[in-house]
């Protein structure tokens, strides 16, 4: 690797390249293994600086927990519901499935100790219970627009989604009813 | 009580095999529903709903021996176009980037294997007939499509049931809550449909068409090959139904799209070569209820987008790994 060469992929990386240098640079990277890797090492920096860090070369505890949780299954109800009149709600459950998994891979050893005792005092009375209808709702989402905060990823998510559309849904009638309704003007 | 044992045991039976024939019966009608949208001309207005947003849209639709054209016009709000042709998708926005030009290498969707597609979902969704309403002045027939885990959402799909056009949908969370809906409030089928209805209202002094920004479409197919990307996990019952490779028309970056599906729900992978420095999507985000997660791998954007639940785009996404030479 030339100091010319470590130059050009240094620009690679700041976007800094046109026309032959960018031909050039990809046809050294197409046929040296070397200036793959110092791109590489040059994308993490500018990752890195631009706190960009790739999260694949971290150990984080929290994706670990995550993981795990997703993994886990959910309460889950039907249309037509058994209410009980005193019942805890559906997030206590969650909480409390939730902490003891994370004490099961020892992230939080001692939580799991202060959960024991309310896990097992948590007792949903027998009592009466009436079936009742639920009413399907339509529940609060983020609208027709993405939740990101620059227009350039915004734009790409945008584009993928024309993309994706053509593949998209149960009956390809209204696959592109989202592009259309793209809340732009926000 | 033998006599007794052997009258519940029938009984059951009897259900159990009305209740075969009610799913087979779902499933045919959800299969014929998937062709009549690729063959039937139809014009009508439908409402989109997400959250507290409301949109009405045209939509006209017409197939004929040159294959489909479709034009969805904006109603109320910003105006906006998609019209969709056998082999292009032009998307009009008025304000900025005026007109937006994707090439579709491997034509509509899902052309061919639709009905293998939905065979293939009944795994992986309880499919049952539901009510019997009137959408749009029409008599339409439920169909629901419970999922059997957390992984991917639900559906009622409100059909005709004259001429199986899908009329109402909504998309479910896991409690059953309506994540989104399309609703027609008046459609018309089976008329002939002129070119000129198919044809951009917003055209000269309304809008300049940009078509350098994104050109007539530099996007051109290479040919299919073995992906250096692996997704190590994948919701039960979701496999690769297609792959393409094209370069980007504004900047010449090449982007692999790989389209997974359990039949229902579809999921989008992209893998974007970086060709300059860029801003990316990192972790999630959603626009009503379809969810995106975002990360770079060796010099890549890569993006999961689908209609699925935040949890499937995140795990996807966290499982892709790079099988290329470092």
């Amino acid at each position: 690797m030339t100091v010319n060469q470590n130059e050009l992929l240094s620009a690679l990386v700041d976007g800094e390249l046109q026309g032959k240098e960018l031909d050039d640079v990809l046809q050294l990277l197409n046929t040296n293994e070397q200036a793959r890797r110092q791109l590489q090492r040059y994308q993490r920096t500018s990752d890195v600086l631009h706190d960009h860090g790739v999260s694949h070369h971290h150990i984080d505890l929290t994706d670990r927990i995550s993981a795990t949780l997703d993994d886990e299954v959910e309460f889950t109800t039907s249309s037509k519901n058994t209410a009980q009149i005193i019942a805890f709600p559906r997030q206590f459950w969650k909480q409390a499935a939730s902490l003891a998994v994370a004490a099961s891979i020892g992230a939080l050893a001692v939580i799991g100790v202060m959960t024991q005792p309310q896990n097992q005092l948590v007792q949903v009375p027998q009592v009466a219970s009436v079936e009742i209808e639920t009413t399907p709702m339509i529940v609060a989402t983020t609208g027709k627009r993405w939740t990101v905060e620059e227009q350039e990823v915004e734009e790409r998510l945008n584009s993928y989604l024309v993309d994706h559309n053509e593949y998209a849904g149960a009956s390809g009638v209204f696959s592109y009813a989202r592009v259309v309704s793209y809340d732009m003007g926000q | 009580m033998r006599k007794v044992l052997q009258f519940v045991l029938s009984f059951s039976a009897i259900l159990l095999s009305f209740n075969a024939v009610a799913n087979t019966e779902a499933m045919q009608m959800l299969e014929r529903m998937g062709v009549v949208a690729k063959q039937l001309n139809y014009d009508g207005i439908f409402s989109y709903q997400t959250g507290n947003k409301l949109q009405s849209i045209r939509i006209i639709h017409r197939a004929d021996d040159q294959g489909e054209v479709e034009r969805l016009i904006s109603l109320n709000g910003v105006a906006r176009e998609v019209i969709r042709t056998n082999d292009m998708v032009t998307c009009i926005y008025p304000e900025g980037k005026a007109v937006q030009e994707n090439h579709r290498p491997l034509g509509r969707g899902f052309p061919t294997d639709l009905l293998r597609r939905l065979s293939s979902a009944v795994a992986y969704y309880q499919i049952s007939f539901g009510q019997q309403e009137r959408v749009a002045s029409h008599h339409t027939q439920e169909i629901v499509a419970t999922p059997i885990d957390n992984y991917r959402y639900g559906y009622s799909l409100w059909v005709d049931k004259d001429n199986d056009l899908l009329l109402q949908s909504d998309l479910l969370d896991e409690m059953g809550n309506v994540l989104e809906t399309f609703s027609f409030s008046s459609v018309e089928m089976g008329l002939d449909i002129p070119e000129q209805s198919l044809k951009p209202e917003m055209q000269g002094n309304a809008m300049s068409w940009d078509r350098t920004e994104y050109g007539l479409s530099a996007a051109k197919p290479v040919s299919t090959q073995q992906s250096l990307w692996q997704v190590t996990w994948l919701p039960e019952g979701f496999n690769l139904v297609t792959q393409q490779n094209r370069f980007k028309a504004r900047n010449g970056a090449s982007i692999e799209q790989q389209v997974y599906s359990d039949g229902l729900s579809s999921v989008s992978i992209f893998f974007e070569k970086i060709r300059a420095r860029h801003s990316h999507l990192h972790g999630s985000s959603k626009m009503g209820a379809a969810n995106a997660f975002g990360t770079i791998m060796n010099a890549h954007f890569i993006t999961v987008v689908g209609e699925v639940p935040a949890r499937t785009v995140d795990k996807m996404g966290n499982s892709i790994r790079f099988n290329g030479a470092e």
